[in-house]
């Protein structure tokens, strides 16, 4: 199910309700009705992280939904279909290993990117690498990981997880085509 | 400068890129396609606004809800196989980014845990994450999201098992290298 197209099959008016939008805010008032019930303090606490994650990535939200805009209005669907497309293969899974580790920021910034990749011709073991590598062997991450583990833990895990991304490529590859 | 520059260096390389990506469309089709890109980034964002807000709200809850005490006790005590699968759990369950579980880990390595559940417990926040799913459903949709969960399933806990069996043994002098 691809919730999320580009813009130019959207028709004109307000905020879009999707089946996603419909079965998150459920999920959101079951959380809110669990949070209410388990003490106000619970529920303030709830509010007030939801409120404060959205500030501090308000500005890195909207510079993601512009990088969207560009690669949207570019939309370089042949580079795109060249690199990491249906037929790339092996390539491709490379090369979204490589993508991967360079894709900064959290899931709302992220996701939003690979999703107009894959609109834009992407296969889905190439995305799927994609993902994997960003989740586990982003170069933005290391810098969290540093200070609190040191080098040593950094280079075991990042080492050995370079293997990981292009492993589940090749899986999705090999079941999915 | 240079603070300012260390503070925000993701909000710097996303400018970067949107310079970049400006310049592509100014290349291709002078100012309109400049224009075009930003408006289309607008639109875009405010089409997904209701989805945002339902995802934030979402996230802050399970913050609140899931007690991180309760997930680092779980963590600390166990070791072997069971203290990587329980890693992993904990793993899945705890929200927040980078920022949020490092610290926890770098905590559960001073007090005690093992190579393989550590690797285990970010692999899984990494991979198996259940505050992350949201997003990754909503954008993404549920085909990429329900075979990419598929094919990353088993990686955390064999993981943490490799490492474990691999650099197990280094763990003394990782804990050093951190106190330092």
């Amino acid at each position: 199910m691809a919730v999320w197209v580009p813009p130019c099959s959207y028709p004109e008016g307000g905020p879009r309700v999707s089946s996603a939008t419909l079965i998150l805010w459920c999920i959101a008032i079951i959380l809110l009705i669990f949070s209410w019930r388990s003490g106000t303090e619970t529920l303030k606490r709830g509010l007030e992280l939801a409120w404060k994650t959205t500030r501090a990535n308000a500005l890195l939200i909207l510079l993601a939904f512009i990088i969207v805009g560009f690669v949207n209005v570019l939309s370089p669907e042949e580079l795109v279909t060249a690199w990491i497309g249906p037929n790339s293969g092996w390539r491709g899974i490379a090369a979204s290993e490589f993508l991967g580790m360079f894709l900064p920021g959290g899931p709302y910034v992220v996701f939003p990117i690979i999703d107009i990749l894959y609109q834009a011709g992407a296969g889905l073991a190439p995305v799927i690498t994609l993902i994997t590598s960003w989740s586990t062997q982003s170069l933005l991450t290391i810098s969290f990981e540093l200070p609190f583990m040191g080098w040593r833990f950094t280079a075991i895990r990042w080492g050995v997880g370079l293997a990981i991304p292009i492993l589940t490529g090749a899986a999705a590859l090999l079941i999915w085509g | 400068m240079k603070r300012v520059l260390s503070k925000y260096w993701v909000q710097t390389l996303l400018t970067v890129v949107i310079c970049v990506l400006a310049g592509l469309a100014y290349a291709r089709g002078g100012w309109s396609d400049v224009l075009a890109g930003f408006s289309s980034g607008f639109a875009i964002l405010g089409r997904e606004s209701l989805l945002l807000v339902a995802a934030f709200l979402t996230a802050g809850l399970l913050q609140a809800l899931v007690k991180k005490d309760l997930i680092t006790r779980w963590l600390g005590r166990e070791s072997g196989l069971k203290g990587i699968l329980l890693a992993c759990l904990g793993g899945g369950l705890i929200p927040g980014g980078p920022y949020a579980y490092y610290p926890i880990a770098g905590a559960l390595l001073s007090s005690g845990a093992g190579l393989g559940v550590l690797v285990a417990f970010v692999s899984a926040k990494n991979l198996w994450s259940i505050s992350r799913l949201p997003y990754e459903f909503a954008i993404l949709g549920g085909t990429i999201t329900v075979r990419r969960y598929l094919v990353t399933f088993l990686i955390p806990p064999l993981l943490g098992m490799l490492v474990e069996w691999l650099f197990g043994s280094h763990l003394a002098a990782i804990r050093k290298g951190v106190q330092e």
